[in-house]
């Protein structure tokens, strides 16, 4: 016996409100499922009444049952009720109700008192205490059953075995159970924190946002040392800005990338301006990685030909089928022909790391370039499936 | 000719006093200033101002509540959006909501007074990244099926309101379209027109569909 309290406190009752919810519901469950027993072992009682060697002692027991049933029924209602006692107790009347069978029924016994009224102590025992308390309790009961018999017969061993078998399954189903509504529980509860976390982020990046731009402005009509102090924390603002709007994008999975956020990381103090749709535009990662890459070198294109500080507009587009991305500069423009002479030349800059990249998506670059400055056109088809 | 009568809300005193002492060094008239939606609405009821410069992340009701408001009250007023953030999603709502327009708080003091005059006259006030934004959202809404055509942009306004969000100016675009200025501007205005309709043909059909379903 000492063994036995030792087992049952290594296979510990639940412990969050998730899983005694869980549980609770499989005990409504078994509430119902132990009435049916009940009427189903009353019912065989009474019509093998013919079996008792001793008819007032199988009355009783068959009084038990239904008392107990019924005790238990309410007891095992409240999560507070369920306790060790109450559990060893249910098991404890239906190993007695069996072991009792032999004295009540004579030695030759075919089917136990209590028969398949036993189960609901056992699946007690699986919801409560899981996969351990399934098997001990069926081990148990199982046990009891088979050392009872003068001989034991295959259907005897067979009913044993699913006891055994069906208390650790079902103990493991119920564990499992518990675990995945502690889980959701603790998942819920993190997402909450998130938000929470996210709102209260927005709030200090908003005053840390206002307080840089007005140190821009203030420096800026000021003059002197100040407009440099000005003009720095305008940068800083630009790039806090950028860097929070890269942040709020979609949540991108390790498969895709949001290229509205990944964009906005490209926007510059004074130079480079993003314009991209209000909802996140996911692609493949290999995709949005070359076409970042293009709009980088398109970038780095302008800074070179027009000016470090040239101002350049880039504009996503996101259609069902397709993306398009304009980068677009205010600058002199390429003389014609000075693309394909490079080409020519072997010096492929622009073509290989602009063009080369795009073609590779199975999409289209295209240069146009005139007095309005120089524009590059990226169009790459989207995959199916994506959102858009 | 009348000074234009603005009102400057924003949570940030510091912020509120720099534009307000801009606007009226530059001899506009400020007839409130407020510091949160709900005195903002309750201000310009009383004080009916031409223009409201807003900040959007203000308390309760937000930028994008007080935008909403206030339309309802006075159709004719001009809401120039001033935001530090510069959030996407809350900068496309206050449009939506009847917003004429949208700067960032890094914008000048010039570009702010040219802001003002130029909402305060009725021309919405289109950056490039508002101009992608509303792009963004005239695909969105013409990928949902059957809508009317009145609320779809037309070729020639995609063109202009694109050609906005690559940075040209009005004039250029008017130069390579061969429009005039004034029609550049229409198409712009129209843009802005068609999304402010149709964010009220949305939130109807929204509020009927809730009507039926709690009977």
């Amino acid at each position: 016996m000492l063994g036995f309290c030792c087992r049952l406190r290594r296979v510990s009752p639940p412990t969050t409100p998730a899983a005694t919810a869980v549980e609770s519901g499989l005990f409504r469950a078994l509430a119902v499922l132990r009435v049916i027993l009940v009427l189903n072992a009353v019912g065989l009682n009474v019509y093998r009444a013919d079996n008792f060697e001793h008819p007032a002692a199988a009355v009783m027991c068959v009084g038990a049952m239904a008392l107990w049933t019924g005790f238990a029924t309410w007891a095992y209602a409240d999560p507070r009720r369920r306790t060790a006692v109450l559990l060893v107790t249910d098991l404890a009347l239906a190993v007695a109700l069996v072991a009792a069978t032999p004295a009540v029924k004579g030695a030759s016994f075919n089917a136990t008192i209590p028969g398949f009224w036993v189960a609901g102590a056992l699946l007690a025992w699986a919801a409560h205490f899981r996969t351990g308390g399934g098997l001990l309790a069926g081990l148990l009961l199982a046990g009891v059953d088979l050392s009872l018999r003068d001989h034991i017969r295959q259907l005897d061993y067979g009913n044993a075995f699913l006891l055994v078998i069906g208390g650790a399954v079902v103990g493991f189903l119920c564990g499992s159970l518990q675990r995945m509504a502690t889980e959701r529980d603790a998942a819920e509860r993190a997402a909450a924190v998130a938000a929470e976390r996210a709102r209260l982020a927005r709030v200090v990046h908003d005053g840390v946002l206002q307080v840089l731009a007005l140190v821009q402005r203030r420096g800026l009509e000021l003059g002197g040392d100040l407009a440099e102090l000005g003009r720095l924390a305008g940068e800083q603002e630009r790039s806090l800005r950028g860097l929070i709007r890269a942040e709020e994008g979609a949540p991108a999975t390790a498969s895709t990338v949001d290229l509205v956020g990944e964009l906005a990381r490209l926007e510059r103090s004074g130079s480079v301006t993003v314009s991209t749709p209000a909802f996140p535009v996911e692609l493949p990662a290999p995709v949005a990685t070359e076409l970042l890459a293009a709009t980088r070198a398109c970038l780095d294109n302008v800074r070179v030909h027009v000016g470090e500080d040239a101002p350049a507009w880039v504009l996503l587009e996101a259609f069902p089928d397709r993306v398009e991305l304009s980068v677009r500069d205010d600058g002199p423009g390429i003389p014609p022909g000075r693309l394909e002479t490079a080409a020519e030349t072997g010096r492929l800059g622009v073509r290989e790391s602009i063009r080369g990249r795009i073609e590779d998506l199975g999409g289209t670059a295209t240069l146009v370039t005139g007095e309005l400055g120089t524009e590059w056109e990226l169009v790459v088809p989207r995959g199916t499936g994506e959102d858009g | 000719m009348e000074p234009i009568r603005v009102m400057v809300v924003d949570d940030h005193p510091m912020w509120r006093d720099a534009v307000e002492r801009d606007l009226v060094a530059a001899g506009l008239d400020v007839v409130a200033v407020a510091a949160d939606g709900r005195s903002a609405i309750a201000r310009f009821t009383a004080t009916r101002p031409d223009v409201v410069v807003l900040d959007l992340q203000i308390p309760e009701p937000d930028g994008v509540g007080v935008t909403a408001e206030i339309v309802r009250q006075d159709p004719s007023v001009r809401v120039l959006i001033l935001s530090a953030s510069g959030e996407q999603q809350d900068v496309l709502a206050a449009v939506k909501a009847g917003a004429a327009g949208y700067l960032v708080k890094s914008a000048s003091s010039q570009e702010l007074l040219a802001a003002v005059r130029r909402v305060a006259q009725g021309e919405p006030v289109f950056t490039p990244g508002l101009a992608g934004l509303v792009l963004g959202e005239f695909q969105r809404i013409s990928e949902a099926p059957a809508e009317p055509d009145d609320q779809r942009l037309t070729e020639r306004e995609t063109e202009v309101l694109r050609m906005v969000a690559k940075g040209l100016s009005y004039r250029q675009i008017a130069d390579r379209l061969v429009l005039s200025h004034r029609t550049v501007q229409n198409h712009v205005q129209n843009t802005l027109r068609k999304l402010q309709m149709h964010n009220r043909v949305e939130l109807t059909r929204y509020a009927i569909e809730r009507g039926l379903d709690e009977e």
